[in-house]
């Protein structure tokens, strides 16, 4: 039998993101030829019964990295300090790695608003933000890390660019960066701006891990990030040339709407592997 | 101004579809400066694909949970989802205790209104102990090997739930399309987590409802079946006694009991 790993293991490859539709098929089936899965904690903490109990039959097989969704690093109030300390014990007991969460807002005083909101691009959110982030690794007892959101509009007048604020706040913070190609793509189609040049302008050395996930498009045009479709191929091109400049960096399959069969999954996600494969060789050659 | 932007944003999400006049109103009431809310205005549309966005989750959240009572209210659930998000809204972190904190809002509502059948709040509870009691933590499973005595209290698992309810809403058909009336009789019910992970349901006697519920609380297994019986008119008799018996052995049957525990 099979035992779990006592400390965390460097992450690595391609994964995929675990979601309750298929975690009995996995925990029940072979070994998948994938190298992580990526689990929203808030779906295991506080808990007990069935769902913890197949988690903690995975961590014997497979690699498990936390992502979660309501820490609400950017909202007014100070994170909830019962909700960091169950996180802490929840990211523990999974090993992970290191921890993630999204820069942006998602409640607002007590009221829970259960989206990823977007933060303005101030210079007083940077510092702010940037101070809590900064504190994350010593709360969580892993290092941590932001990844950069879809927002569909920006909240009031701009004080920064998207990239010079999210740099701004990883710089000051010295987090990682959870780099969301799907999520760069899409605000590139709503918010007009070359997504390739987004990339290269930032610093990949912090990314710690890339997510891909699927979009959607409304009748009026705007895109919307819904995880809910195969990873589209403009995104994929994307997920490519980042990785020829980054190198070897953890690629994350990433849905959770009309989430089709794991055999389906699997193969998107071997699909990524070959794109991982080739982009890596491509900076391999390039020497960058 | 995060906090000021914030309270906007809040307000418009849980709040009436905006219009450019109203979120004017609320970009002053929340003291936000002209420039940003100018740029709000601009961007009224995208406001509202959030507005969506928040509502959707919270409603996919509470069809996971009560669809039943979702859809027995009809129409007058869109009423009471608009109070709960504009007069309460959610607390939680976890998705999944949305429903009892929108039920716990609608209880004192729904008992005024009698568009609302009397038995929901009961439905509503009933179906959103399903997966409160399937993710309650608990110790690891496994009986103590050790005999029950009347002076110890009972170690009983931490996954379940005593409810009380006016009607037989658990009798009801589990088809979101039934509209048969429970009847109205007072039901006693234990939810618990079977050591498979099942949730299962247990209807109770009075005495059986007073004797766990005086275990829960801490007594000695003597003095909740004595404490259960006064309060159930019984005189302590054989009969209670061996009724008592079974209901503890029927309990450890089903991983209820765990074993012996030091009375509180």
């Amino acid at each position: 039998m099979k035992t779990a790993p006592t400390s965390p293991r460097p992450l690595g490859g391609v994964g995929l993101g675990l979601r309750w539709d298929f975690l009995e098929e996995v925990v029940d089936g072979p070994d998948l030829p994938l190298d992580f899965f990526e689990v929203s904690p808030e779906n295991y903490m506080r808990r007990g019964g069935y769902y913890p109990e197949q988690l903690e039959k995975l961590l014997c097989r497979y690699l498990l990295v936390t992502h979660g969704l309501t820490l609400s690093i950017g909202a007014s109030a100070e994170p909830d300090a019962d909700y960091l300390r169950e996180l802490r014990v929840e990211i523990a007991r999974t090993r992970s790695p290191f921890h993630s969460d999204h820069l942006c807002f998602s409640s607002a005083g007590q009221r829970s608003l259960h989206e990823l909101l977007p933060l303005q691009q101030s210079r007083e959110n940077v510092r702010r933000v940037a101070e809590r982030a900064k504190r994350m690794t010593d709360v969580l007892g892993v290092p941590f890390a932001l990844e950069n959101i879809t927002y569909y509009l920006h909240p009031g007048r701009a004080e920064l660019p998207e990239l010079d604020f999210l740099m701004g706040v990883l710089e000051a913070s010295d987090a990682g960066l959870l780099l969301d190609v799907n999520n760069v793509y899409v605000n590139s189609v709503n918010h007009g701006f070359d997504p390739r040049a987004f990339i290269a302008a930032l610093d990949l050395r912090r990314v710690v891990e890339i997510h891909v996930a699927g979009h959607s498009r409304k009748p009026s045009g705007l895109v919307l990030d819904t995880h809910g479709a195969p990873v589209a191929d403009p995104v994929l091109q994307l997920l490519a040339f980042t990785l020829s400049l980054s190198g070897p960096r953890p690629v994350l399959l990433e849905r959770d709407n009309d989430v089709p069969a794991l055999d389906e999954l699997v193969s998107e996600v071997q699909a990524l592997r070959k794109i991982y494969d080739e982009s890596v060789a491509r900076y391999s050659a390039t020497g960058s | 101004m995060q906090q000021a932007l914030e309270g906007v944003f809040a307000e418009v999400v849980l709040g009436p579809v905006p219009s450019r006049e109203s979120l004017a109103t609320l970009c002053q009431k929340h003291a936000v400066n002209a420039d940003d809310s100018a740029a709000l205005a601009e961007s009224l549309e995208r406001l509202r694909v959030y507005r969506e966005l928040v509502r959707g989750n919270l409603r996919e959240a509470l069809s996971l949970s009560i669809p039943r009572s979702m859809a027995r209210l009809g129409p007058l659930f869109d009423e009471y989802f608009d109070r709960f998000l504009a007069e309460q809204a959610p607390r939680t972190h976890y998705l999944r205790d949305v429903a009892p904190e929108f039920l716990a809002f609608c209880a004192p509502l729904w008992v005024g209104d009698a568009r609302v059948p009397p038995y929901l709040s009961g439905l509503g509870l009933h179906e959103s102990l399903h997966i409160e009691v399937s993710a309650l933590p608990s110790l690891p499973p496994g009986h103590v090997a050790a005999p029950l005595s009347l002076e110890g209290g009972v170690a009983l698992s931490e996954a379940l739930r005593l409810v009380r309810y006016r009607h037989a809403v658990h009798e009801l058909a589990a088809d979101e399309a039934d509209r048969s009336v429970p009847s109205q009789r007072p039901v006693s019910l234990l939810v618990y987590r079977s050591p498979e992970h099942e949730v299962r349901y247990l209807e109770l006697t009075p005495l059986a409802h007073g004797i766990v519920e005086r275990l829960l609380a801490g007594d000695s297994l003597g003095s909740a079946v004595q404490g259960a019986a006064a309060e159930a008119g019984s005189a302590l008799s054989e009969a209670v006694l061996g009724g008592a018996a079974k209901l503890l052995a029927d309990l450890a049957e089903r991983g209820v009991v765990r074993g012996p525990a030091r009375p509180k």
